[in-house]
């Protein structure tokens, strides 16, 4: 049974992570990860029930710099139809428009998607190869203090992040991408819609004249969080795709994760479909 | 202005047979008004919820419920302790609602709560404390025929440690069973041996069907109400009110007649709600106990734990023919897997052994079932009641065979297919049949066999999706089933003053258009427009007597005796009017309201006016009928034989598919298919009903899967048991093919379950014509069909057994 005792809406940011100070809170953003999880016993409802959703400085999608902002409460439809993303991050629309259905995705946010750490998560793959940071804000003291850390290093294990309890994650930073940068994420799943991936892929990078540079590989759903698959990246960097470089790297891809078994697939078919995906991606990009 | 002056009024002919007719129920279904069970609340209501076994079998060493019946809010707690006059349940009587010293799967119910808020009545089971002593789990139907294997219900000991051999007729909840077999079933006709003999050609598999469930969107619930005078009043969700007012009666240990069931519109049935389950009983146990109204009402997850599931079957199938392409023999051996308690679904055989008797001719079969306890789910009646399962067999045999012998399919399953006016080795009798012209329209609609064959061709050329076309056809019940001592159905139909009239009918609406058909029937027989009819369908204290909706029986059986009804209301109509018209009864007939000269559609009278002639005089008389049909079947004999039906439907259909080689992924494309209907009565509520088959058949075959690993159930969500979604579903081409049966109400027969047989088998069909690998276990997840194409599928052998 939850121990739900007080229900807290903030209008600041300050309101908000003052209220994390107690460290006995969970927060609500869009609610489609921890209302199911919740009802399942999967996820403790804690003392607070915390409401982030009248707090403006979480919402928006902006360019700042040299860099695109999405606050933490961008909904999923909200971040698939936005110009600057349309323009910059097409891949991240590309995994968007996999992720779940219209219903869920009108209500799911992005920071919600990040701090779940579902190893499958949609969007943590493409905001891999985006080298997306993330920004957290706390009140250790009576002031707001902000940090961020690039998004590679922020999960640990399923469901678990460096997010401490006292932490919210204010929005995500993402680099504007070069010119000649190609990105591509392909979801393998069971159905076009509502589904867990069985395995993700993402690859990206700049590509000159048929040659891969500044080369990002990560995967979903193969390990105890999303990950960069640094093995894959090294055999490609630089390398110009042609059949033998795509099936090598296909096949260090295959070597370079350990998934496991459970309901939606066999350790064995997910090493298969990071090989058949990986090499099927690869090949499309170069004959792009 | 005088008589001779009124221009003439004439009513053209016109007909509801065959049009496109929107189900009544659909306003208020699409506009979020139809009040299910969960929308009904009586006052003083309480909420009952059920403790579940917490392990898969073992020993129920104590149960503390102290602290739950001290909590504030709670009105009763219950154990089997409690009612010590409870009784099994179930198709086998093998079946306590709240577990009797062991549990034997999962879901078993342990205790119950009765409290003022579903909230209090969960806390409450949380303070149940149950000390358990594990016992070993048996998940694997083959191990619980081996030799010493751990009894599901074993006989009882005595406190001396002997077995206590209680006498036959106790059932088995009481004495136990010496040995892990339900049920068995052994069917013959015909020779195997000599039919062996006669083959050319010989070929023996093993299938493995999985298990699915209905995932009704209406989760289960019932509302129970004891009334002051002991009267028992039901809101409940059941498919089969009659006999269950009679079963609840034995389990309550009350007079039947006290008892009345009301069936708010269901959220959907499929055959889920053709037996009795503990949850019902339990909530009657706690209304009687709390003399307040309970209502329960399951969870999803409950659902899908609690909720019978589709036979799951080990079959080995060996089948013969004859190098002109002549059938010899098919020799069937299947291993039920019943689950730890039985339901209907260890008497699917009855219908498995007709498809294989009797879809194609056969001259010798021979078929036996032994449907065996383990501690997993057990399996209940689902649309097509085995069918899907022998379909899938059979219909990959027919295939194989015809490669055998370097046949065309076509040719092969034309040669061996029924005809009307065969009486096959199993007693049935087709009177009408449609078979040869269904496999013939599927083939011609789809272009099966210029696809068929250039799939084949195009196998090894480069490129990862390749097409495959498949087809499959089935035989099952269209005028009912004789399982019972009667398979009839009851009418009342009543006329107002207004020429409105009131259609009483045994026969439940559980979704699948039948007051709509039904008001279509007697509308037509009236002469009226569909909006002059009311249908009362859902109280046992106003409907006359039904079996029940199942077996694909009522627009045959409640249709004919709605017609039967409104033959007498019209009879009598027109008596009154010739006489008071003074016209020759065979020259009147009633159209679009009115009473008109049958000859030339001439008004003589309007029909309200005539009927209020007739009420408002001094001998005051009201039209109002009473009919009971009873189809022209009969009762099989123990050796399963028998024209057990008043008709049989037919069905082929063709499954297109792409297969992606890099993933395993099956998608598919098309559905063509053609149904011996009888005649089509509502056009648009048949398509609704074939399309929602199909995509039931389409889930069965490639995406639903419920996982029992070691008695657990791993995937009991909406999130991991896949449904099939509105982009996977494919075009759709049907074709009816109206083959008038004689007995059917208008010439209809049954369609119900047909549409979901074949489609498993279709689509192993077409994998096989796509990528030359053949699939003989379900479902076609991506991962299997992967496995398979890269021959990661060793080939389940299941040596043939039969119980002794």
């Amino acid at each position: 049974m939850t121990e739900l005792k007080h229900y807290f809406a903030p209008t600041s940011l300050d309101q908000a992570v003052e209220c994390l100070k107690d460290g006995d809170v969970t927060i609500l953003a869009g609610g489609t990860d921890l209302t199911p999880q919740s009802q399942a016993g999967r996820i403790r409802i804690k003392r607070t029930l915390m409401n982030i959703r009248h707090i403006p400085q979480l919402s928006g999608i902006t360019l700042e710099g040299r860099e695109i902002r999405i606050g933490t409460l961008a909904t999923i439809t909200e971040i698939m139809e936005h110009p600057l993303v349309r323009q910059h991050l097409p891949v991240l629309v590309e995994a968007c428009n996999h992720f779940a259905s219209d219903q869920i995705r009108n209500a799911a946010t992005l920071g919600g998607n990040i701090c779940n750490a579902s190893p499958a998560g949609d969007t943590l793959i493409p905001l891999l190869l985006l080298d997306a940071r993330v920004e957290l804000a706390s009140m250790p003291e009576a002031k707001l203090y902000r940090h961020s850390m690039p998004l590679a290093t922020f999960f640990v294990g399923p469901g678990k992040t460096r997010r401490s309890l006292c932490e919210l994650l204010t929005c995500v930073r993402i680099p504007l991408p070069g010119e000649g940068h190609v990105a591509h994420f392909h979801k393998l799943g069971t159905r076009p819609a509502l589904d867990i991936s069985t395995i993700s892929i993402g690859i990206g990078g700049t590509l000159r004249e048929g040659v891969l540079t500044n080369v990002r590989v990560a995967f979903g759903a193969v390990a105890p969080t999303p990950v960069r698959a640094a093995r894959a990246e090294q055999a490609l960097e630089g390398q110009k795709l042609d059949a033998a470089i795509i099936d090598r790297v296909a096949a260090i891809a295959r070597d370079e994760v350990e998934p496991i078994d459970d309901v939606r697939a066999t350790a064995w078919y997910r090493k298969e479909m990071i090989h058949n995906i990986t090499r099927r991606m690869l090949t499309h990009v170069a004959q792009a | 202005m005088s008589v001779s002056e009124k221009k003439t009024r004439i009513i053209e002919p016109d007909s509801l047979i065959g049009k496109r007719i929107p189900k009544m129920d659909a306003p208020e279904k699409a506009s979020g008004r139809t009040r299910y069970i969960h929308d009904i609340n009586l006052s003083g209501q309480l909420y009952g919820k059920i403790l579940r076994s917490g392990r898969i079998h073992a020993l129920i060493k104590s149960i503390d419920t102290s602290a739950a019946r001290a909590l504030p809010g709670v009105h009763v707690v219950i154990t089997a302790a409690d009612i010590p006059d409870q009784r099994p349940i179930g198709v086998a009587r093998d079946h306590f609602p709240l577990k009797v010293g062991r549990v034997r799967s999962q879901r078993d119910e342990i205790a119950a709560v009765a409290a003022e808020s579903e909230e209090i009545a969960e806390a409450a089971l949380k303070l149940i404390k149950v000390v358990y002593e594990d016992l070993p789990v048996i998940s694997d139907p083959e191990d619980a025929i081996k030799p010493g294997a751990a009894l599901i219900h074993p006989e009882p000991h005595g406190a001396d440690g002997t077995h206590l051999h209680l006498k036959q007729g106790t059932s088995i909840a009481h004495r136990g069973k010496a040995d892990n077999i339900a049920m068995r079933f052994d069917y013959a006709h015909g020779d195997v041996v000599k039919g062996e003999a006669e083959s050319d050609v010989v070929i023996e598999d093993t299938f493995r069907l999985h298990y699915v469930t209905h995932c009704c969107m209406g989760v289960s619930g019932m509302i129970a109400e004891f009334d002051a005078s002991g009267n028992l009043l039901m809101y409940s969700n059941t498919q089969v009110p009659f006999l269950h007012k009679r079963e609840f009666a034995e389990y309550l240990n009350m007079d039947p007649a006290r008892i009345r069931i009301i069936q708010p519109p269901i959220g959907g049935g499929f055959g889920s709600k053709l037996d009795i389950y503990p949850f019902e009983i339990i909530c009657l146990f706690l209304a009687r106990a709390a003399k307040r109204p309970v209502k329960m009402l399951f969870t999803r997850e409950e659902e899908f734990l609690a909720s019978p599931t589709r036979q799951p079957v080990l079959l080995t199938l060996r089948s013969g023919c004859k190098k002109d392409g002549t059938l010899t023999f098919r020799q069937v051996h299947t291993l039920h897997d019943n689950g730890a308690y039985t339901s209907w679904g260890a008497t699917t055989p009855f219908v498995m052994m007709q498809t294989f008797s009797s879809l194609y001719r056969v001259p010798h079969c021979d078929y036996h079932t032994a449907a065996v306890y383990t501690n997993n789910p057990y399996a209940g009646s689902f649309r097509g009641y085995g069918n899907l399962q022998a379909t899938f067999a059979i219909e990959q045999h027919m295939d194989m065979m015809a490669e055998a012998i370097g046949m065309d399919s076509l040719e092969f399953r034309l040669k061996n297919a029924q005809d009307s006016g065969e009486t096959t080795g199993q007693g049935m009798v087709f009177k009408s049949c449609g078979f040869k012209d269904c496999i013939n329209t599927a083939a011609q609609r789809s272009d099966y066999s210029r696809k068929f064959k250039e799939n084949e061709a195009n196998r090894g050329k480069p490129g990862n999706i390749k097409h495959g076309i498949g087809m499959a056809s089935m035989l099952h019940v269209g005028g009912g089933a004789k399982i019972y001592p009667s398979d009839g159905c009851g009418t009342i139909l009543k006329m107002d003053d207004f020429a409105n009239v009131t259609l009483i009918t045994g026969a439940s609406e559980i979704g699948q258009g039948s007051e709509t058909v039904l008001s279509q029937l007697v509308c037509e027989e009236l002469g009226l427009p569909i909006s002059a009819i009311t249908v009362v369908n859902n109280d046992t204290a106003i409907t006359p007597w039904d079996v029940g909706v199942h077996a694909s029986r009522t627009t045959f059986i409640a249709g004919n005796s709605a017609i039967g009804a409104a033959k007498k209301a019209k009879a009598k109509i027109l008596a009154v009017a010739a006489k008071k018209y003074d016209a020759a009864e065979a020259d009147l007939d009633l159209r679009g309201g009115f009473v008109i000269k049958a000859a030339s559609g001439e008004v003589v009278v309007e029909l309200s006016k005539l009927l209020r002639n007739l009420h408002f005089q001094d001998k005051a008389e009201l039209v109002m009928t009473t009919f009971y049909y009873e189809p022209p079947s009969v009762h099989q004999g123990k050796d399963f034989k028998g024209d057990v039906s008043a008709a049989y439907a037919w069905a082929s259909q063709v499954v297109e598919v792409e297969v992606d080689t890099d993933t395993g992924m099956v998608r598919m494309t098309k559905i063509t298919g053609a149904h011996d209907v009888g005649r089509v009565l509502n056009r648009l509520g048949i398509e609704g009903q074939i399309e929602g088959g199909m995509v039931m058949g389409q889930g069965y075959a490639l995406t639903e899967d419920l996982m029992i690993v070691d008695g657990v159930m791993r995937n009991p969500n909406f999130r991991d048991y896949k449904l099939v979604t509105a982009p996977e579903i494919p075009e759709m081409d049907i074709a009816f093919i109206e083959s008038m049966d004689g007995e059917g109400p208008q010439g209809a027969k049954g369609v119900g379950e047909a549409p979901s047989i074949c489609i498993a088998a279709a689509a192993a069909n077409a994998i096989r014509n796509a990528t030359g690998v053949r699939m003989f276990e379900l479902p076609f997840t991506p991962e299997k069909v992967y496995r398979a194409l890269h021959g990661q599928t060793p080939k389940r052998y299941w040596k043939p057994w039969k119980a002794e």
